[in-house]
């Protein structure tokens, strides 16, 4: 086999990260309260973590509203994913949204931001009650991924939807650099090294399209929406297809490899502005992480967890990508030769 | 080749056709912190996978099958 090492690193990585992602557990966290609205009076909530252990002694349940502290009257915890909180809500909360907050020695701080509605406001509730006693605990350091609302387990698809856009992108790089080498020495196995370049990038584009979509349903509620980075990738397909149709129109191979590399060169100019340069700019609004102004998934991951699987992932789809454009052209030369 | 082309760009306009699944599908892709999402994420590129290797291997038999006509 030629050059077998960087074709097994590829399969070594790619085995690594996709255990790794999908086993790695989620940090625990807070997903759900109930009731989502309070009056003043007493209220009771309950509170549904997601890979929690609360124990039976020391959780602490206050309410963050308006930089005051409401701190729950009784707390009960029913299981290691539940807990029961009574509060006696004052008059005069400050804000309508309140952050509901859990505290414990095993979990540190964990808090949903805006979790219950409070009907009218007022200047506060002047209660400062347990603010003291709440020594934020440090939780105990295991290797998690974040758990984010709306994401939850979903966030595993970064180490599998991201690296199909990378494999594609330099899949058409290198295709691009063929094109451009095709158009300077006028050799056809250039040209031919640029074709399958773009079938195969454009196979990983169709997965990156279709995992897109679903992961979407399952964050956003809709399978596509016409934001700008989803019909950006939508038409950089559209314009590696039309390549492939501009080749199949041409019948003389020369001329077939120069047409097909000029627009190859702009077409991948296309790519960078369609993925890159368009969602990013500051007047576009988009759903996208890490587009439109949002942000990426480097802010989610503040203890580089994320990012220990999800590099080594990329780096092992992009060998996988290549080695299957290689073994593509090598077919495809041999092909010709039988042919001659 | 020819049926991939004009199936790729109907996958595509088609897209927000989908919207209507049905509700199991829905319900699968939400239970228990949306593993499901990750799961078919999975299925599809390995899928995709599979569909390239099966293209492949059917050009180098077509190539075998060429040589042996051949000689």
């Amino acid at each position: 086999m030629k050059h077998w090492w960087w074709k097994l690193l590829g399969v070594l990585l790619l085995l690594g990260a996709s255990v790794a992602a999908l086993r790695v557990p989620l940090s625990p966290a807070l997903v759900h309260v109930e009731p989502g609205r309070i009056a003043p009076g007493p209220v009771e909530l309950t509170l549904t973590g997601y890979n929690t252990h609360f124990a039976q002694e020391g959780v602490k349940v206050f309410l963050e509203n308006g930089g005051e502290r409401l701190c729950a009257t009784e707390v009960q915890v029913l299981s290691p994913t539940l807990v029961q909180a009574r509060f006696d809500v004052p008059e005069g909360l400050r804000d309508h949204l309140s952050n509901v907050v859990v505290v414990d020695v095993t979990h540190g701080r964990l808090a949903i931001p805006g979790a219950v509605f409070t009907t009218g406001t007022g200047d506060g509730s002047g209660v400062e009650s347990c603010a003291e006693t709440l020594a934020d605990a440090a939780p105990v350091k295991t290797f998690t991924f974040p758990n984010r609302n709306i994401l939850y387990e979903s966030i595993r698809n970064l180490c599998f939807h991201v690296p199909m856009w990378f494999a594609m992108i330099v899949l058409m790089a290198i295709s691009v650099w063929k094109s451009v080498r095709a158009l300077g020495s006028n050799d056809l196995d250039d040209d031919r090294a640029a074709l399958h370049a773009v079938q195969v990038g454009l196979l990983f584009c169709g997965m990156g399209l279709v995992t897109g979509s679903i992961w979407a349903r399952a964050t956003w509620g809709t399978w596509w929406t016409n934001d700008v980075k989803l019909n950006g990738s939508a038409v950089t397909a559209l314009i590696y297809l039309a390549y492939l149709v501009l080749r199949g129109s041409v019948q003389d191979p020369h001329k077939r490899a120069r047409l097909a590399g000029i627009y190859n060169i702009f077409a991948f100019a296309l790519l960078v502005m369609f993925l890159f340069v368009v969602p990013r700019l500051n007047a576009v609004d988009s759903l996208h992480p890490a587009n439109g102004g949002n942000d990426g998934f480097g802010d989610l991951d503040l203890d580089d967890r994320l990012r220990t699987v999800f590099y080594p992932a990329c780096m092992g789809w992009i060998l996988m990508a290549t080695w299957m454009y290689d073994l593509r052209l090598r077919a495809a030369r041999l092909q010709e030769r039988l042919e001659r | 080749m020819k049926k991939l082309l004009t199936s790729l760009p109907a996958a595509l306009v088609g897209m927000p056709l989908w919207a209507q699944a049905p509700g199991w599908v829905e319900d699968s892709l939400y239970r228990s912190g949306k593993i499901n999402a990750v799961v078919v994420v999975v299925a599809v590129i390995l899928v995709g996978l599979a569909v390239w290797m099966f293209r492949m291997d059917r050009r180098i038999t077509a190539m075998e099958r060429d040589r042996a006509k051949g000689s």
